[in-house]
């Protein structure tokens, strides 16, 4: 590689890449360090000589690249307020001029989304309502029995679907045959599902 | 837009609204195919619960037969016991047989166990709990005779005086049981030929 032609106009031509430097090269490096440092921190001298005016500019495009700057929230708030006063404007048919005066107090905002949500707060408080007398409703008529009826018969049954007691069935029961339980109590289960059976399985006599 | 007022007053007259419809439909009035008469069975109508309960008495009494036959009394004897556990349908005229008759096959099974007095025990039991004169309370009655002439029965080597003394007394109270349960199989008897 071949060192860059000397342009005797230029008090800074580029040294070679390998070139060592010397003391001229890094006392404008430090300085230029030191300009950066300043531009950085809000301090940006009056004056920059023009030939570190465009290093700085590059400077500071890669500083905004590599870590993007946030505004701070008054900041933020006002550029937000502008733009909605400039859109407000435009919408009313005005001409918004260059001032950062708001046409319109920001505290309108609230009263607008009132009217948005008004008709769906009626809407929710007539459903809620609605809701809460079906179920009051269906609370009240579940539980409760049927209505009574207002006659009641008792339907007259045969003598042998009644309960009643085994005498008649069983008979006298004799010396020899008193401890024959297991034969009565047989008896007397079969001849009371005869009479359940006629009472529940020929219909409407339940 | 709405004023706050607008919106309260709608939802006032919604709720409003609501109610007068749910007064409206809780009236008694009848609804078309309700019933207004009902025809109902008697209280002593033969229902499952009496079904239930007869059919766990005979399974008990089944079971018990099935101890004595592989040998086993005393599982049979709990087996009966279980039968006066058995939960009837109040006022059941069913209930108060099974139960006499359960008493009774008890008294049998410890009076064969030589078990005398528990014997006797279960049939004072069964006795105190009738509530009306049967052919099961007759029984009891038999088997209070049978129980008392068993005791008598077992002081007949006795020589001893007070031993004869109470063999005969004994044997007048088996009597005296076994003419009360003459005495109400007799008269019932006579009440159903009056039935039919």
């Amino acid at each position: 590689m071949t060192d860059l032609p000397h342009d005797p106009d230029d008090d800074f031509a580029v040294p070679a890449p390998d070139a060592a430097s010397d003391g001229a090269e890094r006392a404008r490096a430090k300085g230029f360090a030191e300009l950066i440092d300043k531009v950085v921190a809000g301090r940006t001298p009056a004056a920059v000589p023009a030939e570190d005016q465009a290093l700085l500019e590059v400077a500071t495009a890669i500083r905004a690249t590599m870590r993007p700057i946030e505004l701070g929230s008054n900041r933020r708030s006002a550029i937000v307020e502008a733009a909605l006063a400039m859109a407000i404007d435009r919408k009313g048919g005005r001409v918004s001029g260059a001032s950062g005066a708001l046409p319109i107090p920001i505290t309108a905002a609230p009263r607008r989304r009132l009217a948005r949500v008004a008709p769906w707060l009626v809407a929710a408080t007539t459903s809620l309502a609605a809701a809460a007398a079906l179920v009051l409703w269906m609370r009240d008529r579940r539980p409760a029995p049927a209505p009574a009826p207002t006659t009641a018969a008792v339907a007259p049954l045969p003598l042998e679907e009644r309960s009643r007691p085994a005498d008649a069935l069983i008979g006298a029961i004799d010396r020899a045959g008193a401890g024959a339980a297991l034969d009565r109590i047989d008896a007397i289960y079969a001849d009371r599902l005869g009479g359940f059976r006629d009472r529940t399985m020929q219909g409407g006599r339940r | 837009m709405m004023s706050p007022r607008s919106v309260a007053l709608a939802a006032a007259l919604a709720v409003a609204l609501a109610l007068g419809l749910v007064a409206c439909e809780s009236s008694d009035a009848p609804r078309p195919g309700q019933r207004v008469t009902q025809v109902t069975a008697p209280e002593d109508a033969i229902d499952e619960a009496l079904m239930i309960a007869l059919g766990q008495a005979k399974n008990f009494h089944h079971k018990a037969k099935v101890y004595m036959s592989d040998g086993k009394p005393d599982l049979a004897i709990a087996a009966i016991k279980s039968v006066l556990a058995v939960p009837f349908p109040p006022g059941a005229p069913e209930a108060d047989d099974v139960r006499a008759d359960a008493r009774a096959m008890l008294a049998k099974l410890l009076l064969a166990q030589g078990q005398p007095d528990a014997a006797m025990s279960e049939i004072d039991g069964g006795l105190a709990a009738a509530t009306r004169e049967s052919f099961f309370v007759a029984n009891l009655y038999t088997v209070r005779g049978e129980i008392l002439e068993a005791q008598a029965t077992a002081l007949d080597g006795a020589t001893a005086p007070a031993d004869v003394t109470r063999a005969r007394e004994l044997r007048r109270q088996a009597i005296v049981a076994y003419d009360k349960s003459i005495a109400i199989n007799s008269a019932i008897q006579a009440r159903l030929m009056e039935h039919r």
